[in-house]
């Protein structure tokens, strides 16, 4: 996965799928399919708790479940603009983290899902265990070197 | 926003230029004046000025005030948070992104061709 921050500080981050722009498509806004990849590693997504409402205004609720200890968190989201197959835009309630889905398609290469996340600061503000200087300083030269 | 939120983006944008990415890599290392900071780049002070002020604009860096040469300092707590989020979010989204290519993959495998189905088959018996 590629990754970048831009001169404006959104995030980015593009990967290119082997499959057609229309199932890529689908598989980021049905539950069936959200089910299957949306947590990430040690968590499940249940489809019961899946909610997408693929319009603007409407609401895209996911509920990841910690495979460890059975705790939960649920991402809140409202849909800003729905360009089927082409753009997705949702905007997280709790953060304030605005997120655009771009699917490019790439004929035979597949298609390419470009994430940007811009207005990050409320996000950033959860609390996290502060690390200690010497981590931080080790995750910033990885972070370094991940760059392009 | 608040301030401290118009703080944190800027953090962001701070990071995002090179110059101001070796700065920080430097005071890492330890506090540092302009000179000092200039020395590796082939820049002039004002030029350097420019980034430090972006730098300590987000409240990465902070400026001592009696100090002669008004040494620079990098708060750490402040690079700490940015990564944290950097760390974590581009985590969630290789994770998922990898997932989704496993099942891209099964969906269009020929022999279990679940793509042209409507949708999975829930066990409701209504």
């Amino acid at each position: 996965m590629s990754e970048a921050a831009s001169d404006t500080g959104d995030f980015i981050y593009t990967r290119v799928f082997d499959a057609p722009r229309e199932l890529v498509f689908r598989c980021m806004t049905e539950p069936e399919h959200l089910t299957h990849f949306w947590g990430p590693n040690g968590t499940t997504t249940p489809l019961d708790g899946i909610t997408v409402e693929v319009r603007p205004g409407g609401v895209f609720e996911t509920v990841m479940v910690n495979d460890a200890d059975g705790s939960s968190y649920t991402m809140r989201a409202v849909f800003v603009e729905v360009v089927e197959p082409e753009r997705l835009v949702w905007t997280d309630s709790t953060s304030g983290v605005t997120t655009t889905s771009t699917f490019t398609d790439l004929g035979a290469a597949g298609t390419e899902i470009t994430i940007r996340q811009s207005n990050v600061p409320e996000a950033f503000r959860t609390p996290q265990a502060r690390a200690g200087f010497a981590t931080s300083l080790d995750r910033f030269a990885v972070y370094l070197g991940t760059r392009p | 926003m608040t301030m401290l939120e118009d703080r944190l983006g800027a953090t962001f944008i701070a990071l995002a230029d090179p110059t101001r990415r070796a700065i920080v890599a430097r005071l890492a290392a330890g506090d540092a004046t302009v000179n000092e900071l200039a020395a590796p780049f082939d820049m002039t002070l004002p030029g350097i000025s420019k980034h430090l002020k972006v730098l300590e604009r987000c409240g990465l860096i902070t400026r001592t005030r009696h100090a002669q040469f008004r040494p620079c300092h990098l708060e750490a707590d402040v690079l700490d948070s940015a990564i944290d989020w950097m760390q974590q979010n581009r985590r969630i989204w290789s994770e998922r992104f990898d997932k989704l290519d496993s099942r891209l993959r099964e969906l269009q495998r020929p022999t279990n061709d679940v793509s042209q189905k409507p949708a999975r088959q829930r066990k409701s018996h209504e």
